[in-house]
């Protein structure tokens, strides 16, 4: 092992240092101390470095050590319930801006309009014995138009009079009718402060209308 | 090292501890700072790093806890982790070197005693800065075994423990070691 050949006397000295010798080494060692200048010049130099070893300062950890140590023993410690509880239970700042809010009305919109067609599906009466071409099915309109002052809707199903069936404003700016109509294909579209036409953003099928404009299509199955 | 001195309350912390109480190992990690982040920087020669390894060495010591036998010094435990991981960095590090004990001998053919002659007798605080050097001039394993026994002060039992090594050869380690750093301080001395 490394590149370094002791010879005896070498090791005794660094037995000697570690208080390891027999009486009967420690007697030779020590004669041969007495005889031998470069012998006990080496035993100098190594309780030297002992004694200089024993003096290096000791480290301070930095100021922040103990309390970065301590957070990420927190995390360690934390069980995956407590982990949940304060995710659930932590304040948080909400940051928004206009286009991010309007971004997730649209996406809440169409989450609702969703779940409005599918609850008006399963809601419909199962009229096992009914002629399903007379039953109607509630159909909610739904427009997002924060600056309008009125919104309307005007198709096949009120003789695409803008006055017949008026939607509501509720909050946001969103504005909403639910109109019973019976199963079929219907074209409309929305008409904005008495004016202007619009087409429905939210709408799965367009037709042209023969004037250059485009109609929203609405094809309303019968219930099952 | 602390743990000669350990406190009436370190049993009842490691027992806490146990029960995964994060500040009752905080306090733990407070009593052990100082001996823990100067052992590592002995092995790395960088206080960054040596910060670094000690937070991995507490974090390792909490999770591995429930292994720890309470038969055992919590102190030898805990040395024993951080030299692990001081010597997986290490490692790491000269992984393009080879082996750490392989390239030993070269190492020592490398060990160089600071060019610098001032004419004035040095201070006590150069002699540490460069004994400070030497040390991290040895091979890993030599360094490792001088740092406990000589500046740490332990005894060849409680390094077994730590190393894993047979005293005997841990013993040969410890005055392979000697000897260069003699040889560094020697040159030295004769620069005084």
């Amino acid at each position: 092992m490394g590149g370094i050949e002791m010879d005896e006397s070498e090791l005794l000295l660094h037995r000697f240092v570690d208080n390891d010798l027999t009486p009967e080494e420690r007697v030779r060692l020590l004669t041969a101390l007495d005889q031998d200048a470069v012998l006990r010049r080496r035993l100098l130099e190594i309780e030297l470095l002992v004694a200089e070893a024993g003096r290096l300062p000791r480290l301070a950890p930095s100021s922040r050590f103990v309390a970065q140590v301590r957070a990420r023993l927190r995390e360690a410690g934390a069980t995956r319930w407590s982990r949940i509880r304060d995710w659930l239970f932590t304040p948080r700042a909400l940051r928004w801006n206009p286009a991010g809010a309007l971004a997730v009305a649209v996406m809440a919109l169409a989450v609702v309009i969703g779940v409005a067609r599918v609850a008006i599906d399963r809601s419909a009466p199962p009229a096992p014995y009914q002629v399903s071409s007379e039953s109607t099915v509630l159909v909610r309109l739904v427009l997002l138009e924060p600056q309008a002052r009125s919104v309307a809707v005007a198709g096949d199903f009120n003789g695409w009079n803008p006055e017949r069936t008026p939607l509501s404003r509720v909050d946001g700016g969103v504005w909403t009718a639910t109109i019973p109509l019976k199963p079929g294909r219907y074209h409309y579209m929305y008409v904005v402060d008495g004016t202007q036409w619009v087409v429905d953003p939210f709408a799965r099928e367009e037709s042209l209308d023969g004037f250059g404009s485009r109609n929203a299509v609405l094809d309303i199955e019968p219930p099952l | 090292m602390g743990a000669g001195r350990t406190a009436p309350d370190e049993h009842e912390l490691l027992a806490r501890s146990l029960r995964r109480d994060p500040d009752a190992f905080g306090q733990l990690v407070e009593r052990y700072a100082s001996s823990i982040v100067s052992l590592a920087y002995r092995m790395v020669g960088e206080r960054a790093d040596a910060e670094d390894l000690a937070q991995e060495t507490f974090l390792a010591a909490f999770k591995a806890l429930p292994t720890f036998r309470a038969d055992a010094k919590f102190s030898t435990w805990l040395y024993r982790i951080a030299m692990n991981k001081c010597k997986d960095w290490l490692r790491a590090r000269r992984a393009a070197q080879g082996a750490l004990e392989a390239e030993a001998e070269d190492l020592f053919a490398e060990l160089a005693v600071d060019p610098a002659t001032p004419e004035r007798a040095l201070s006590q605080r150069q002699v540490a800065d460069h004994l400070n050097r030497a040390i991290q001039k040895l091979p890993p394993l030599y360094r490792e075994a001088f740092v406990l026994k000589h500046v740490e002060g332990l005894d060849y039992e409680e390094m077994e423990q730590i190393v894993g090594v047979h005293r005997d050869t841990l013993k040969m380690r410890v005055y392979k070691a000697r000897t260069h750093l003699c040889r560094a301080l020697g040159a030295l001395q004769e620069t005084r």
